[in-house]
């Protein structure tokens, strides 16, 4: 019994290394389990005030820099739950994967410039200078958020998780699934929901006020991922947020094609885009 | 042991007259196919389904994914657990063999067929203000729009010597004589029939009225003073307070917003949890929505409890602090963190999808256990025809007593809120009974 346990287990791990070898990767550590700090001990930080004002900024962006938020998202529209939730491509343990190579700009990139690619996308806006107080807080919580990690720790649930890319969309499924499961948070046109003072309680998913088609979100298949992941949330008992599971993958992936697609903010920047290749099959230009 | 020990006489007779009373039982089984198509009218069945969607008496009398009407739901009880009984028209374990006045007298009196008395988890207080003809459309409806089920009735876990029924029949004698709804010729038709609703079928003091060292409901109306749906404790939640006080009961709410809950199961400030969520889903979501209107013209013409003239408090700077990222308020950081996603930073909420902490009737209780135990263990609103997704609060059970404590006493001083603060010991005696159920 024992033997033919250890040969399953050898043939697993063999078929791991097989598989990550086929893909052209390395053979990566075991990822660093989740975890993200309270905000109660942001006081007890040298930095306190940089990293309050760095996660103010990032979750009430739209009010705090105006000048630089083009639509009508805030960071945590995206990134949700501060920043601090598994799959909904948190910024845990982001600041230590930069500078990175970046395929998009085709060059090394660090953490501004990366966050500055948000501003100019998903925020479809203008960039947060450098040299900053707004983006030295930022990075400031950034940092914070992997306080005690080390360079180029990889960590469970980074980004908004995998979906299968072989799944074909078909958008009229799609849009009956947003009918039905969307509409009533994002709006029937996809135009959010604002409160009494006029701030968006739910973000809007298209046109004018929505992500230009540079952003990641505007990919069906991130989208997808992220919907699968995190749609919508208050939809169960699990913490933090009661986010996610109310979808099939393919599901995910039809009303991902249907909303990525509509109407949305041109990005003219989109030329200089991959320019050593590698452009993502789903990527909108 | 069995309550029938208690009625040796009672044994006796059933004992002796056992071949006839099969005998009996084959003719009803012959019977009941043509009984159940001729003998009521279809208005009256239907009118009796619709009644028995007010009494909510789906609720109890079926087990979680059981038959409807086939009982053998647990209830706890003070003294053990007891089963809800088999009340299809089955002949042999339900009451299929029941006569209308056998059924009237279980429904108005709690004394089942064989005699024994029921116990008051059978809301029959409150139901012996059903009316004559509303008793009868009920018979019709579960003698003829019921699906019969063979399921046999469980037998209580209380044990002997607790388990004899006749000292429910005192209580009966001492509780359970309520007088015949009477209209109130100083209110109006609408006010009468959401009286005769609430105080009869809808049993509402059953959770929402606080009881004495009986067990029994200290007021069954409103003219039994000011105990009436003042909000009571009840299987590990606080049913809160249906009259006027401004913070915790229904004084901040409108006749219009009650129809709304009951209708949907959210506001635009508010959403259904805990058993009131079944409520809403088995019951009042099928109210006529005149009945909804006389439901909610009744309850807003309760005063206070305590008395009190409703103060309207003002709106607080909480919302500001908290949008400068003044976090100085014990509770104040982990609330923006754990709950301002969806409660947001004015504790308004989203219409109809995350509920309001401002002015939240929930959060003003005085008594905080339901509060504390949806942050601990979630809780879901129901699927209603109107509003279909059940959208859910998630069970922030990770969180340290401490935790819990301070924010939800930072909620309920904030955005105009004035309910006492919570202390970390009021959390671990909840989460302790949560995790011993």
């Amino acid at each position: 019994m024992r033997s033919i346990l250890s040969l399953a287990i050898a043939g697993l791990i063999g078929g791991g290394l097989l598989s990550a070898a086929a893909h052209g990767g390395e053979v990566e550590a075991p990822a660093h389990p989740f975890a993200a700090p309270r905000d109660a001990d942001i006081a007890k930080q040298p930095n306190a005030v940089d990293i309050l004002l760095g996660k103010r900024l990032l979750s009430d962006t739209k009010h705090l820099l105006p000048d630089n938020v083009g639509d009508g998202l805030n960071c945590t529209s995206c990134h949700l739950g501060e920043g601090k939730v598994a799959l909904a491509s948190p910024f845990v343990a982001v600041s230590t994967n930069f500078p990175q190579y970046a395929a998009r700009a085709g060059r090394e990139i660090n953490l501004a410039e990366r966050i500055n690619g948000c501003f100019l996308r998903s925020m479809n806006g203008k960039p947060v200078p450098p040299g900053s107080p707004e983006m030295k807080a930022m990075i400031a919580y950034f940092e914070w958020l992997s306080s005690g990690l080390p360079t180029k720790t990889k960590i469970d649930g980074r980004g908004v998780g995998k979906i299968d890319a072989s799944l074909v969309p078909d958008p009229a499924k799609g849009k009956a699934v947003y009918d039905g499961k969307c509409a009533s948070c994002h709006g029937q046109d996809g135009e959010g929901v604002k409160d009494a003072r006029g701030e968006f309680i739910f973000p809007p998913l298209w046109g004018e006020q929505s992500f230009n088609i540079g952003a990641g979100m505007a990919r069906t298949y991130t989208a997808a991922a992220f919907v699968k992941n995190n749609m919508p949330v208050a939809w169960g008992l699990n913490a933090p947020l009661g986010q996610g599971g109310a979808l099939t993958d393919q599901e995910a992936v039809d009303v991902a094609e249907y909303f990525t697609h509509q109407s949305r903010p041109d990005f003219a920047p989109k030329v200089k885009d991959w320019p050593n290749g590698g452009k993502p099959k789903d990527a909108r230009y | 042991m069995t309550g029938r020990t208690d009625r040796p006489a009672d044994y006796l007779v059933e004992r002796d007259m056992k071949p006839i009373k099969w005998l009996c039982l084959g003719l009803i089984i012959a019977a009941a196919p043509s009984q159940a198509q001729n003998v009521f009218p279809a208005e009256q069945v239907e009118q009796g389904r619709y009644l028995a969607r007010a009494g909510d008496c789906v609720a109890c009398h079926t087990a979680p994914g059981g038959k409807e009407f086939a009982g053998g739901l647990g209830i706890d009880t003070p003294i053990g657990r007891i089963y809800s009984t088999n009340i299809s028209p089955d002949p042999k374990n339900g009451i299929g063999a029941y006569s209308f006045a056998d059924f009237d007298k279980a429904l108005r009196q709690g004394i089942a067929k064989d005699g024994h008395a029921l116990y008051p988890a059978m809301p029959y207080p409150s139901y012996t203000m059903v009316s004559d003809a509303d008793a009868k459309a009920l018979y019709a409806y579960f003698m003829s729009g019921v699906e019969a089920v063979d399921a046999p009735n469980r037998s209580s876990d209380i044990p002997w010597p607790l388990s004899m029924r006749w000292p429910l029949r005192i209580w009966g004698r001492l509780y359970g004589q309520t007088q015949p709804f009477q209209a109130v010729s100083a209110h109006d038709a609408a006010w009468n029939r959401g009286a005769y609703l609430v105080e009869g079928l809808g049993h509402c003091g059953s959770c929402h009225t606080p009881r004495g060292i009986g067990f029994q409901e200290k007021a069954m109306r409103p003219g039994d003073g000011g105990d009436y749906l003042a909000g009571a404790r009840i299987d590990g939640w606080f049913a809160k307070s249906l009259r006027g006080e401004q913070a915790s009961g229904l004084g901040a709410w409108t006749e219009a917003d009650i129809v709304q809950f009951l209708k949907t199961g959210r506001t635009s400030r508010s959403a259904v949890f805990a058993s009131m969520a079944e409520v809403v889903g088995h019951s009042t979501q099928y109210l006529s929505e005149e009945d909804l209107s006389s439901i909610a013209r009744f309850l807003k013409s309760l005063p206070p409890s305590d008395g009190t003239t409703p103060v309207v408090t003002a709106p607080g700077t909480a919302f500001e602090a908290l949008r400068d990222g003044d976090y100085h308020q014990p509770g104040a950081a982990s609330y923006v963190e754990f709950c301002a996603a969806c409660h947001r930073l004015d504790g308004n909420g989203a219409a109809k999808i995350y509920p309001a902490l401002a002015g939240n009737s929930v959060v003003g209780s005085n008594d905080p256990t339901s509060l504390i135990r949806i942050v601990l263990a979630g809780g879901r609103m129901p699927s209603t025809a109107a509003e279909p997704r059940g959208l859910a609060m998630p069970a922030l059970n990770r969180l340290t007593d401490q935790d819990v404590a301070e924010i939800l006493s930072f909620v309920r001083s904030a955005w105009g809120n004035r309910a006492p603060a919570v202390t970390a010991d009021q959390i671990a005696k909840v989460r302790d009974t949560l995790e011993h159920r």
